[in-house]
């Protein structure tokens, strides 16, 4: 599918108007409306750890950039991730209509990558900052 | 030896009791808005203390998620089943964008208290 094939698939008119198949079970359309917003409150919970990193922790002796360079990445990771749970509501609700299989997620493999990533830049900053 | 999982969007035969009520998932649904609303408005509380206008913009999103969220509980008349607007959900969406992009911004050029945590 073309990027704007995908991008026409994720407009609200789409999700909306979406004639094909039926109506889901009610409990099943609320359980994927909780684990979309269960998502969003953790790009919540990233963006203020990574407002917090920068904004009260105090700086890293000899890494000036030590708080930004852990900071910066959470918050842009929140934005990523709330626009990813929109694309992955859409998904699961079509999928419920349908009567298909659920798609795979990819949110955690994206957040489990990050954190390992962001606890390996942690480490080096923190050593970089204790060797000077 | 495991079940066989029930295909998408219908009902599985023998599951928690608390799954088989639509009402209870509707509840939990409308306690996962308001959760969601007060994590807005604790960003907002935290951005307040370095950027007071970011601070109140972020604020004054909480309403308006706790707003949408009543929606859901009140469902569609016709059908009684939740009011499923992808509107709200692209709404939602935006609002952490937004405040992503506010909080990039005071984070990279507000003024930092330093320490504050130490």
């Amino acid at each position: 599918m073309s990027w704007s094939g995908l991008l026409a698939t994720l407009r609200p008119r789409a999700v909306a108007k979406d004639e094909d198949g039926t109506e889901p079970d009610p409990r099943f359309t609320f359980a994927n409306e909780r684990t979309f917003l269960a998502w969003s409150r953790t790009a919540l919970a990233l963006v203020v750890a990574g407002l917090g990193i920068v904004q009260l922790l105090p700086p890293f002796p000899g890494v000036p950039i030590g708080r930004h360079l852990l900071g910066v990445p959470l918050i842009v990771l929140g934005a990523m991730l709330a626009v990813v749970a929109y694309a992955e509501w859409v998904r699961n609700q079509r999928a419920l209509r349908r009567g298909g299989p659920l798609p795979r997620s990819i949110m955690p493999w994206i957040l489990a990558a990050t954190i390992a990533g962001m606890a390996v830049v942690s480490a080096v900053v923190l050593l970089a900052s204790a060797l000077r | 030896m495991t079940q066989p999982e029930p295909a998408a969007g219908r009902p599985p035969q023998d599951d928690d009791p608390e799954e088989r009520t639509p009402g209870l998932a509707r509840e939990r649904t409308s306690l996962a808005w308001t959760r969601t609303a007060i994590s807005f408005a604790a960003l907002g509380g935290v951005v307040l203390k370095v950027n007071v206008i970011t601070g109140l913009i972020i604020l004054a999103i909480a309403p308006l998620v706790w707003e949408l969220g009543r929606m859901s509980r009140i469902g569609s008349p016709q059908t009684g089943l939740p009011a499923v607007g992808a509107t709200r959900f692209r709404v939602i969406t935006a609002s952490i964008v937004a405040v992503s992009l506010l909080s990039l911004l005071v984070a990279l050029l507000g003024p930092a208290t330093h320490g504050a945590l130490r």
